[in-house]
């Protein structure tokens, strides 16, 4: 039996309280204890105002936007290459991004094309591991895996490169993205992320319906009247530009979009309409408590985002590998 | 004459450097139910996905009631051809019910929800197909003759007037394929619709069809009415084993050695 899809509205609505009491809990956790009657009362709420202004809040929108671009690229991959284990991270379009950011920020661009140096190396990454795991023109899920791994291999290569040839404050920059943080949030950052992720986003919001006639198959959604190589291009550059643009403010962040559309999936079903939008706010809400976490575990420290999602991602990915048929 | 539902003039397609059809010359009036037969490998199925637009063709012409296949819009030919595949490997689990409601995605919006008239349909369709007990069924795990009737379900859902079958009996067990028959002769009836139609059953052919087409390496070797086309000779040329009656039937008695034949003898 598979779940009857739940209504749409419902399961948005679930998604969106997660996220709303995750956001909660983001904003009051921290190494400074948050005196939140100086908020409410008259007069002095100087101190309080300003650290949830300037730190926590950009935090938590941050963690937001970059795990609701990681689920929502993830859950339209699956679905597109009607595979369940595709994620941004695995293959290797995470890497690709990172390895376009470091390399435009040793050219001593602007963190402002951050992103769209990301995005261009998304998109490199994107295009050469779909042609490496193209076989008989489709394309193949063991070979996509291997593919995305080949590619990861690569990358890792050029930062580690870049971050052995560049300054100290370079090779900093480096470990935050091969490791993931949301360390440098800043309403400025969360402001140019916005439109990346809002026209990613958008785009594949659009492609729900088609993405259903997707995840039965390619030639499934031809017939059905779908124009699949237009589809296909548009899903991979949507895809792409939210993965870039969230390792360009969050660094390479492993397993959110892998995790998140299979939790939703088992819960509400498949209908990519329903699991696109719930997926995003899902997304949102894991990163934002799993930074939350990563902030208190070890406060005033705080552990690396990245760490702490692919410590509980590689288990999940292990089990969902051996039920693969 | 009227103007054919279907009609290809030198269509040809490969998949990669392997050549599948070669200049295929072939119609099907309006109405008609066309049934393709050919060694594994002679592009009877490459057709069907040709006219589902699965493909695309490296040459030729593909035309609809005499409108080139290429110039009409996707949704538009896919409201009027539904194509039932030989078989489906789903990954994800999907409810019967919205794998046929699917049948209404040319109909549809992109992200609007299906309409009461679409599940009107789908479950009119499914009650057709006697799988309405299916609905809540994940179709991922149903037999092959449950999921092929759940497809079959779906392309009446799809309301199209001309339906391609991909050897839709293979696989089904005799009451099933029976039914599948009544149904499939119901339709054609009531509705008019046009039908091409894959098999490897002969007496099926010649049971069903309106026409026959014999295909033999990616070319027509003949096409007519069956008592034409399925001649022993014919099928010798085009399955490379000998045939005879038996039970008044034609049966393959023996294969020959040089396979099938590569140029026709024309009817």
């Amino acid at each position: 039996m598979s779940p009857r899809s739940a209504p749409r509205l419902r399961t948005l609505a679930v998604c969106a309280s997660l996220l709303v009491a995750a956001a909660l809990v983001g904003l009051t956790v921290g190494g400074v204890k948050l005196d939140w009657r100086a908020l409410s009362a008259p007069g002095d709420a100087g101190e309080t105002a300003r650290l949830l202004a300037s730190l926590r809040a950009p935090r938590v929108a941050l963690a937001a936007l970059v795990g609701a671009s990681l689920a929502l690229a993830g859950a339209a991959l699956q679905a597109l290459l009607k595979n369940p284990l595709a994620d941004p991270f695995l293959i290797g379009t995470s890497g690709g991004a990172a390895a376009g950011a470091a390399v435009a920020v040793l050219c001593g661009a602007s963190p402002l094309l951050s992103p769209g140096a990301a995005f261009a190396g998304a998109l490199v990454s994107s295009v050469a591991v779909a042609l490496l795991a193209r076989r008989g023109g489709r394309l193949d899920l063991h070979r996509l895996l291997l593919s995305g791994l080949i590619a990861n291999a690569f990358f890792s290569a050029v930062l580690l490169g870049i971050f052995t040839v560049g300054s100290g404050e370079t090779a900093r920059t480096m470990l935050f993205w091969m490791m993931g943080s949301l360390a440098d949030a800043t309403p400025g950052r969360v402001a140019v992320l916005l439109p990346y992720s809002v026209a990613g986003g958008a785009a594949l919001l659009a492609f729900a319906g088609r993405l259903n006639l997707f995840a039965v198959g390619e030639e499934n959604a031809a017939a059905l009247g779908v124009d699949v190589e237009w589809a296909k291009r548009t899903v991979f550059l949507a895809a792409a530009l939210l993965t870039g643009a969230a390792v360009a403010f969050a660094g390479v962040i492993g397993f959110v979009g892998l995790l998140v559309p299979h939790a939703v999936r088992a819960a509400a079903g498949n209908d990519q309409r329903t699991l696109l939008p719930a997926s995003a706010l899902a997304g949102g809400a894991l990163l934002v408590a799993a930074d939350a976490l990563s902030r208190a575990a070890l406060a005033p420290g705080e552990l690396p985002i990245g760490a702490v999602t692919a410590a509980v991602g590689a288990p999940v990915f292990a089990w969902l590998l051996l039920r693969q048929p | 004459m009227s103007v054919p539902a279907i009609a290809a003039s030198g269509l040809s397609a490969a998949y990669g450097t392997t050549r599948a059809l070669d200049g295929l010359d072939t119609s099907v009036e309006a109405g008609r139910i066309l049934v393709l037969l050919g060694e594994n490998g002679s592009g009877k199925s490459t057709f069907l996905k040709l006219v589902a637009r699965i493909l695309e063709p490296t040459a030729g012409q593909l035309a609809l009631e005499g409108r080139s296949l290429s110039e009409l819009p996707r949704r538009e030919t896919a409201r009027r051809i539904a194509y039932v595949p030989q078989s489906v490997d789903l990954v994800f689990p999907i409810r019967c019910e919205d794998l046929v409601l699917q049948g209404r995605a040319p109909y549809g919006r992109a992200f609007s929800s299906d309409s009461p008239e679409d599940r009107r349909r789908a479950r009119d369709a499914m009650a057709a197909c006697d799988v309405a007990e299916l609905s809540e069924r994940d179709a991922s795990a149903l037999s092959g003759g449950e999921k092929r009737r759940v497809f079959l379900a779906r392309a009446l859902a799809q309301e199209a007037s001309i339906w391609l079958l991909d050897e839709p009996t293979s696989g089904l067990d005799p009451r099933h394929r029976l039914q599948f028959l009544e149904l499939l002769q119901r339709v054609h009836r009531e509705r008019g619709t046009t039908v091409v139609f894959v098999t490897h059953d002969i007496d099926l052919a010649s049971e069903l069809a309106d026409e026959v087409l014999l295909l033999s390496r990616g070319r027509a070797l003949a096409q007519g009415p069956p008592a034409a086309a399925l001649t022993p000779g014919l099928l010798e040329a085009a399955f490379g084993a000998r045939f005879e009656a038996r039970a008044g039937a034609l049966r393959a008695v023996s294969t020959l050695p040089a396979g099938p034949q590569d140029r026709t003898p024309k009817l």
